[in-house]
């Protein structure tokens, strides 16, 4: 029987080292491949490349015998090679039967479309699927399941060939868990249908759930192909991570308890459920976890950027939801992440940038007093040494380090109770990287009390005195002392807790 | 709200100057203002122009007085608006509020009602037509602009009920046209209140923290939300703000022309957009701000009178507004768009 998709020796470099080196592998119809390995392992950039949007460097690939025209996307799917990439590609404010024609068309009668005989098409598909909802609803009124259902059904639709390998790209990463498992059931049909299936994660729930085999990528490289029958949890970790995991002695950063400044109970956010944690004075801790886990909606979650239900409390105030005048009048600040869309300004200067946030401190006579401001602004451009060191500078004209700088500064001014860092060395230079991890720890030596959200698990470990791995909305593991280690939080965020933890 | 858009480009590192004889001019062209006075430049090059062009007719200060005069009101308005278009949001009501606030106040002396109580009402009347403004942009989340144009509708549609449909002149008290009319060293009353509300407002948006709220929110919304400044309330407050100075700009209207009309606002609407955009070309550049206005509408009053003594038809008036707005927002495109590149 012909490989449903065979992929030979493929190597891709981005202006440096290569990151998929020489990988292959093949995959039957019928069969579930599970695709797992770290961020920066490769696998998205495999994906990528199936689906046309980078050309490699050397290798091929065969859709059931066929040669897939690489860099193409168009001839992908001609070829039978479907893709559900995880933001799922749907229109929000169109519905089930738009959506299924977008890039397709419809069939046109006489010029015209036969709506009933479309809609009795989308209903069709989405029941072979196992799904039976309105198709007239729009998408932003489906759930997210029902959501990705819709897009795969789009992407199994028969468009010049039928499809023979279908690929998912981490298609639980926005599902609660029940949802999760009627997708479950979705793939196992589609594979019962004769199509090979390929999904990427890293919730092992799915891999061992899920797949009759598993290919592990690390550092770009293949490093096995095999069932998933007789593997065991902590042998997938090993594989991923690349070596055992031993418990490691680090330098752990020891904070004698003070007194609890942040205090939360049974917050509820997005996919956050029923979560309670506490900060104390000086202590950093950090939240770790993967895309779908809650990690991103903390912070903004706690300044009230996002609605939420639950208690937030500084110094035993209670902080109300969706005011971050509020939670910033009671001492606490918060480094968005992504600055550009949401920390900052970039049309003005580095001094209003600087003091946006409480302006009044230079209100004297009736004015603002703007040579006190850029004195003082001055000053803490030369304490976080930020480059060029002028005031009067646009934001947009410094480099992504210096104007992260620019926002910590903005914070550090008012000296706050608690700081909260979303991402806070996202897109930032090594330089800048350190000098702000410096200026964290300066911050929390003075009594701040700081959470740290981070998909940079190095960073966490080299500023927290203990971690908090979120899966699926809640805390799943605390990690302190001996287990401060890169490996023991990735593999937190991605399975269960070693045996033996701490 | 900032004439530009966000960067969409990376930030890269500090931009070199690009070239040695380059460097030089550049030096050149900032120390003589020409980036932040451009205005002032051309606007001395037309007088210049219509002195030698229209010699009689033109340098006499009497016709800067008739130009000061009467610009002073669409400076006003323009100024009004300048608050909620710093914020980002538009405001198409202002010339909607005027003209019923003119409408207002000449009704009620038409009606033995005494100017000052007509007074009051009028200024009420903006406040509340910035609320319910406010309440749908802030409220119902409807687009500043198409929420102030509905607006501006509906105020039409109030002049006309006001006025009956044709003009009111009677009954007028020589005390209120004499707020309107009245010359202190020849320049007429009105100068001295656009000069006076120029003032205040160029206090609040540079010189007090509700101005660095204002443009922040212009700026990035939602970075605004994350730092703390309640968007929803100063937003609001903009557009009681534009309210409230359109309905003074009405009243001062209807006492300069002691009468009321259906359409008495309606051109009055392009000219501030026109002056509130080329303005933000000038002086801060990248921003709309009040000295930057003001130079905008005089240059534009000077071109206009200019052209209308050198014999141009009488539509010469909207032909250049709509020119001055179509060219202020490209240049100041092209500016941001210069600025950005690393």
């Amino acid at each position: 029987m012909t490989a449903a998709l065979t992929v030979t020796s493929m190597s891709k470099s981005f202006a440096g080292p290569r990151v998929l080196n020489d990988v292959s592998l093949s995959i039957e119809p019928g069969e579930i491949r599970a695709l797992v390995g770290e961020n920066g392992s490769g696998k998205s950039t495999l994906i990528k490349i199936l689906a046309g949007f980078h050309l490699p460097d050397e290798g091929s690939a065969e859709v059931d015998g066929q040669p897939l025209p690489l860099g193409n996307g168009a001839s992908s799917e001609t070829l039978g090679l479907r893709f559900v990439h995880q933001d799922l590609g749907l229109v929000n404010n169109l519905d089930a039967v738009d959506n299924m024609a977008l890039g397709v068309g419809y069939p046109s009668f006489r010029g015209g479309i036969r709506w009933r005989q479309e809609r009795k098409r989308a209903r069709k598909a989405l029941a072979d699927l196992g799904y039976h909802f309105d198709v007239r609803r729009t998408v932003d009124r489906l759930a997210m399941s029902e959501r990705t259902a819709l897009a795969v059904a789009r992407a199994m639709g028969p468009r010049q060939a039928q499809p023979k390998v279908l690929v998912l790209d981490e298609p639980t990463a926005n599902l609660p868990a029940a949802e999760a498992e009627r997708l479950f059931q979705l793939a196992k049909r589609v594979a019962d249908s004769g199509v090979a299936v390929m999904f990427v994660s890293h919730h092992f729930d799915e891999v061992f759930g899920l797949a009759h085999s598993v290919t592990v990528l690390r550092d770009g490289q293949h490093v096995i192909t095999r069932p998933v029958a007789g593997l065991t949890e902590d042998g997938l970790i090993e594989l991923v991570i690349g070596r055992q995991l031993e418990q490691v002695h680090h330098d752990a950063k020891a904070a004698e308890r003070k007194a609890i400044v942040l205090e939360v109970g049974g917050l509820e956010c997005g996919v956050l459920n029923d979560v309670d944690l506490a900060v104390h004075a000086g202590e950093i801790v950090g939240v770790a976890g993967i895309t779908g886990s809650g990690r991103d909606e903390v912070a903004r979650a706690l300044f009230g950027g996002l609605e939420r239900s639950g208690e937030v409390k500084i110094n035993g105030a209670v902080v109300p939801p969706l005011r971050p005048d509020r939670a910033m009048a009671m001492g606490m600040g918060l480094v968005p992440a992504e600055r550009h869309a949401n920390a900052a300004f970039m049309a003005s200067t580095l001094r209003e940038n600087v003091t946006v946030v409480r302006p009044g401190t230079y209100w004297r006579g009736g004015i603002l007093r703007k040579s006190a401001e850029r004195s003082d602004v001055a000053k803490w451009l030369e304490r976080l040494d930020v480059r060029p060191r002028e005031p009067e500078f646009t934001m947009a004209d410094l480099s992504g380090g210096n104007q992260q700088k620019v926002v910590l500064a903005r914070w550090l001014r008012l000296e706050p109770k608690v700081l909260v860092l979303d991402e806070p060395t996202q897109g930032v230079d090594v330089g800048a990287k350190s000098d702000i991890h410096k200026l964290v720890d300066e911050a929390a030596a003075q009594g701040t009390a700081v959470l740290v959200a981070s998909t940079d698990h190095e960073e966490l470990v080299r500023l927290c005195h203990r971690v908090l791995v979120f899966r699926r909305g809640r805390i799943a593991d605390e990690i302190f002392g001996g287990r401060m280690d890169h490996d023991v939080i990735t593999a937190a965020t991605i399975g269960r807790d070693q045996a033996g933890a701490a | 709200m900032t004439v530009d858009k966000q960067a969409t480009s990376e930030p890269g590192v500090e931009r070199e100057a690009g070239g040695q004889s380059a460097h030089g001019r550049r030096k050149l062209f900032v120390v003589l203002g020409f980036d932040r006075f451009s205005g002032l430049y051309v606007w001395a090059a037309l007088i210049l122009i219509f002195s030698l062009w229209v010699p009689n007719l033109f340098d006499t200060a009497n016709n800067a007085r008739i130009i000061a005069g009467s610009q002073a009101i669409t400076a006003m308005v323009a100024m009004g608006l300048i608050v909620p278009v710093a914020c980002g949001a538009f405001d198409l009501s202002i010339a909607g509020t005027l003209g019923v606030s003119c409408c207002v106040v000449i009704w009620f002396q038409a009606n033995h009602h005494g100017w000052f109580l007509g007074i009051i009402v009028a200024l009420l009347v903006g406040l509340v037509v910035g609320l319910v403004n406010s309440l749908i942009v802030v409220r119902l989340h409807v687009d500043s602009f198409i929420g102030t144009l509905g607006m501006s509708s509906i105020l039409l549609a109030g002049t006309e009920w006001i006025t009956g449909g044709g003009q009111i002149a009677n009954g007028i008290s020589p005390t209120f046209t004499a707020i309107g009319q009245k010359q202190i060293i020849g320049l007429p009353l009105p100068v001295f209140y656009m000069i006076a509300l120029a003032i205040v407002l160029w206090w609040l948006l540079e010189y007090t923290p509700v101005g660095r709220y204002l443009y922040g929110i212009g700026g990035n919304p939602q970075a605004a939300r994350l730092a703390g400044i309640r968007v929803g309330r100063i937003t609001t407050g903009a557009f009681l703000l534009s309210g409230l100075v359109a309905a003074f700009s009405g009243i001062i209207l209807a006492a300069q022309i002691g009468s009321a009309s259906p359409d008495v606002g309606g051109p009055y609407l392009l000219p501030a957009f026109s002056a509130v955009f080329l303005g933000a070309t000038q002086v801060f550049p990248g921003r709309v701000n009040v000295p930057g206005t003001l130079i905008a509408i005089f240059l534009l009053a000077t071109g206009v009178k200019g052209l209308q003594l050198a014999g141009a038809p009488a539509y010469i008036n909207d032909l250049f507004n709509g020119a001055a707005l179509i060219i202020a927002v490209a240049l100041a495109a092209r500016a941001y768009a210069s600025q950005r590149k690393a």
